[in-house]
């Protein structure tokens, strides 16, 4: 691997690590964790870079592998024990910003989130980040119209929560 | 009427900013640490399983018990069962092999989650092929020694002696099934703990990826 490439691999994921960084906030719940997952995640990247041909986006390719690690490869180290009152970056929620009504449908989402599948997940994820169907079912490897009533089941039961 | 889903929504994308940033250096430096993924575990067991079986099978062998079994008149038999030891051996490897290079991280979840249990079945199968090999020889060599061995005659006498032949040999051959039987269970058993908890995750995202397409 020459240098160049390694130049263009780091400076694109440079750009792009937010999307990692969402992953392992998603699917990990202490920063040790998350630390762990990014760097296989980055692993594994680096490892299929050579292959990426640019057909797609870097970053509609990164969904892929760093999805894949975090459900299938990557193994947690230690059985860690998800404490209550940590909450990883991404479900932590500014006060001053909403108003209180606001902060506590939030709060509640995020905690059905977490009580999700890792599949489950990963579809509220691309959902999130805004995928068409078409690319949620490539990701998973499941046809656009299962995508769909799956999303709609989990979306349906998110609204529950707010409107018992 | 916004909902509490585009409230997720745009409460989603302001994340951004409250992420983590790691700089340059500190991301390369990431690129040269060592992949800790299960593909390599599955990796690693299967080679020492293939090493195990193999030495098991093909080196627990000598002089000694070479002219054993031309005494005991199962030579030809077990000379097939070596060369066919090593035929499967060599295919298993290459299917191995095979399977194992289909592994990408950049296909869709479903498929790589099902290239990497075919290349764990592919170790199974020859895990159980060699179980049935080692049941095969075990049977050959008890018929050798019972037939042909030092104390046969005297085994035979006592058989007779004990007035019920039939019994003493249908005893004998259910000890042997037993036998052979606990062996077998132990190994599943050990298989169930190591895959089980290597795997158990990945099945059960599997599953549930399966479960979407009907």
């Amino acid at each position: 691997m020459n240098k160049e490439l390694e130049h263009k691999f780091v400076t694109e994921l440079e750009t792009n690590q937010n999307i990692v960084h969402k992953v392992c906030s998603l699917y990990t719940s202490d920063k040790d964790a998350h630390k762990d997952l990014f760097q296989e995640i980055t692993i594994q990247l680096w490892k299929a870079y050579p292959k990426f041909r640019g057909e797609s986006k870097f970053s509609t390719w990164m969904y892929r592998v760093a999805l894949n690690t975090a459900i299938t490869l990557y193994r947690k180290s230690k059985r860690r024990v998800t404490t209550q009152n940590y909450d990883s970056v991404i479900f932590k929620i500014k006060t001053d910003e909403y108003d209180p009504t606001e902060e506590q449908q939030l709060k509640l989402m995020y905690n059905a989130i977490r009580e999700l599948g890792d599949i489950d997940k990963a579809l509220v994820f691309l959902y999130l980040e805004e995928k068409n169907y078409s690319e949620i079912s490539e990701t998973l490897g499941i046809t656009e119209v299962n995508a769909r009533v799956k999303m709609n089941r989990i979306k349906t039961k998110l609204r529950t929560i707010l409107n018992p | 009427m916004t909902d509490g889903l585009d409230l997720l929504k745009k409460d989603w994308q302001r994340k951004g900013e409250e992420l983590p940033k790691l700089s340059y250096d500190e991301l390369y430096k990431m690129i040269w640490k060592k992949s800790s993924s299960m593909v390599k575990w599955i990796f690693y067991i299967s080679i020492i399983e293939f090493v195990f079986w193999a030495l098991l099978n093909l080196l627990s062998y000598d002089k000694d018990s070479l002219a054993m079994e031309k005494e005991w008149h199962i030579f030809e038999f077990s000379t097939v069962l070596t060369i066919i030891n090593y035929v499967v051996l060599v295919f298993f490897i290459y299917m191995f092999y095979k399977n194992y290079r289909q592994i990408e991280v950049t296909d869709s979840a479903s498929k790589l989650m099902k290239s990497i249990l075919r290349v764990k079945r592919t170790v199974t199968q020859y895990v159980w092929f060699n179980i049935a090999i080692f049941c095969v020889s075990l049977g050959m060599f008890l018929y050798g020694s019972l037939r042909f061995g030092k104390e046969s005659v005297q085994i035979q006498e006592a058989a007779s002696n004990a007035g019920n032949e039939t019994l003493f040999w249908i005893m004998v051959v259910g000890t042997i099934i037993i036998v052979i039987a606990a062996i077998v269970a132990l190994i599943w058993l050990f298989y169930r703990l190591l895959y089980g908890i290597l795997l158990n995750r990945l099945r059960a995202n599997y599953r549930e990826l399966k479960k979407l397409e009907i």
